[in-house]
């Protein structure tokens, strides 16, 4: 696990406190009990603080996967857009 | 409050008891709900928090709905467009001229069957109001730099309603002025997440308005006592360098700093608030200064005055004996950090605070810190009691220095006056709440809980008031419990220190049992680590092996055979 990925699991630990560890990084939306839109602001918004960047809602749309999320948040944090 | 932080507050694994309380808003409640969540959880470490919140675009029904549970209190948040939907963001409706006409009606409207729901709502459990906290769209043709008659309009409407709230017991009104200083205005809007998601609020307006909305619904009890240094501190100057003439506290000496101090405290006594000195000084010149005419504070304000030459810890320890309350109710004010190092080691408890006598910012920060630790509700018959009384109690213990014989209490001409209360009493919610020494159980609660044990079957609740030859000491005493069939459950009883060596508890106990017809009474018993007294009187009666939590049994014989001889005229209210 790269440092995003043990930073997002963290996120995901916080949202999602019943979800195995080890199902973290195979985690969506569709396999993920309570992984509703709620759940998903709550996400995107802690990640913003966790990762100290400005989450533009827009951007994440259809990051619906742990892995989805990790490859968009790589991509802000390394500059690519 | 970082979201991550409270979530992680969230998750911690809870006791068993959970708290109910009610987020009333119109709104998502999404990060709000959070860190309400998170800051109600550290109010009562390990208790568990169900936060109960209701339909989006709704308040009114919210609250009307709240009605219906038993929740410990209720938060209720009120946005421009919870008052007509127009005043909101996520409508558009027109701002014509003629529809501001009807928002400004529809506004004044909705202020009324707002104040009807939550007056109602707050008959069940405390209710704390939080007026409007995001400006109002850009719905004038004004320019943004003038106000408009529309505005003042709005604000009137807002302001009257709010007035007829505060008048109603059981609602508090969240301090717009703190919020302001937690969470500046141009920073709490968040209109994307309000457009996204019916959010309205930044991460750092939510954490301040969560904040501040707990501490306004459970209030932590209030400090009982406040010893003040003298030199540097409650004036300006070295008495013993400068004579009783020369140490100041007025603007003209560039010493109003310690006028403002002064001001307080004597405000912080007027309420209640045990005022004492320790000082290192010259006994005879701190008499003659604290005559001062133009001292602010008054002498009789102040009891006891510990001065002269000894180490500061040994006079806050008298000053502890004197007024019979433990050091974790107490702050200490000195400029000296080495003074204040020195007693704080001796009294672990005790909250020492610095004077920051050259820095006026440190100084107003200082007096804020204090009204945060002594601000009370009300004030209270009591209140004003507080130091007579004490006086009294060492006027008793010079006549009878050591335990007061039966013959010396037979001439207190003593009167014990039994008041049945109900759960609209703040004196005995405020003695139950505070009292540590004479508490048989050490249990606190909140305003939902008070109210909601007098709905239990055969409930009652008596207060007592007591005054002798000494002057009053107002209400002192609270016994509560359940009748039941030949004998009286008992849950709440407390006294206040200074009614100390009475023998009221006594007293107490024979109305009881006179009062109830029961031949047995039972008590809740749980020793905590200041119910020392309470275990005391117990040994009267019960063998100390009895003692352990859980329920102790008094029949009325044991109790008649042990009773010493009570000389209270007794009467009831």
């Amino acid at each position: 696990m790269n440092k995003v990925e043990e930073k997002l699991s963290h996120c995901f630990a916080l949202v999602f406190p019943k979800m195995d560890p080890s199902q973290r990084a195979i985690a969506t939306t569709e396999n993920t009990s309570g992984w509703d839109s709620i759940a998903q602001v709550t996400l995107l918004t802690l990640i913003g603080e966790e990762f100290a960047i400005d989450i533009d809602f827009e951007e994440f749309e259809g990051a619906t996967s742990f892995a989805a999320l990790a490859s968009r948040i790589n991509q802000i944090t390394s500059g690519a857009s | 409050m970082r979201l991550g932080e409270a979530l992680q507050i969230i998750r911690q694994t809870a006791g068993e008891r959970q708290r109910q309380v009610h987020l009333l808003c119109g709104f998502t409640p999404l990060h709000l709900a959070t860190f309400l969540s998170a800051y109600l959880r550290l109010r009562s470490p390990g208790d568990g928090v169900t936060l109960q919140t209701g339909l989006y675009g709704d308040l009114e029904g919210n609250i009307q709905r709240a009605r219906q549970t038993s929740a410990e209190g209720a938060i209720a948040i009120i946005e421009w467009s919870d008052l007509d939907q127009r005043l909101g963001f996520r409508n558009a409706s027109g701002w014509g001229t003629q529809t501001l006409d009807d928002i400004a009606e529809q506004t004044a409207e909705k202020c009324r069957r707002l104040e009807s729901h939550t007056t109602k709502l707050a008959q069940n459990m405390p209710v704390v109001v939080v007026a409007p906290t995001l400006p109002l769209p850009p719905l004038t043709h004004m320019p943004p730099a003038q106000t408009s008659a529309f505005e003042l309009r709005l604000n009137a409407a807002l302001i009257e309603f709010l007035q007829r709230l505060c008048k109603h017991s059981g609602i508090k009104l969240l301090n717009a002025s703190s919020l302001a200083m937690m969470s500046p205005l141009s920073a709490r809007h968040d209109i994307k997440m309000d457009l996204l998601a019916g959010f309205p609020y930044t991460l750092a307006h939510a954490d301040a308005l969560a904040q501040l909305s707990v501490s306004c619904l459970f209030a932590p009890n209030p400090k009982k006592g406040l010893i003040t240094d003298l030199d540097e501190t409650l004036w300006k100057g070295i008495l013993g360098d400068v004579g009783v003439e020369g140490v100041s506290w007025s603007l003209e000496a560039k010493a109003q700093a310690h006028a403002l101090y002064q001001q307080v405290l004597a405000s912080l006594a007027d309420s209640g608030t045990l005022l004492a000195i320790a000082s290192k000084n010259d006994a005879t010149l701190v008499g003659a200064s604290l005559q001062r005419p133009d001292m602010l504070l008054r002498p009789e304000q102040i009891f006891p005055v510990e001065a002269g030459w000894g180490v500061k810890s040994d006079a806050v320890g008298r000053i502890l004996k004197a007024w019979s309350i433990a050091a974790d109710s107490v702050v200490f004010v000195d400029d000296s950090p080495m003074e204040l190092a020195e007693v704080a080691e001796k009294y672990p408890g005790i909250e020492c605070l610095q004077f920051p006598s050259d820095d006026p910012a440190g100084v107003l920060a200082l007096l804020q810190q204090l009204r945060v630790r002594f601000g009370k509700e009300e004030i209270r018959e009591e209140d004003h009691l507080r130091v007579q009384s004490l006086r009294a109690a060492a006027q008793i213990e010079m006549e009878s220095p050591i335990e007061a014989s039966a013959d010396f209490i037979g001439r207190l001409r003593a009167k014990v006056t039994l008041e049945s209360s109900g759960s609209d009493s703040p004196r005995a919610f405020e003695l139950a709440n505070k009292t540590n020494q004479f508490n048989l159980n050490g249990m606190r609660y909140t305003e939902g809980e008070w109210k909601s044990r007098f709905r239990r079957p055969g409930a009652f609740l008596t207060t007592l008031a007591y005054e002798d030859r000494f002057g009053p000491l107002g209400r002192i005493a609270v016994v509560g419990g359940y009748k039941e069939v030949n004998r009286c459950l008992v849950d709440v009883w407390v006294m206040s220190c200074r009614a100390f060596s009475r023998h009221i508890e006594f007293q107490a106990l024979r109305q009881l049992f006179a009062k109830s017809g029961a031949s047995m009474i039972t008590f809740l018993f749980r020793p905590t680590e200041r119910n020392g007294p309470l275990q005391t009187f117990f040994r009267h009666f019960l063998s100390p092996e009895s003692m352990v939590e859980g329920e102790l049994h008094l029949p009325v014989a044991v109790f008649e055979k042990s009773c010493p001889h009570l000389f209270h005229e007794v009467v009831e209210k």
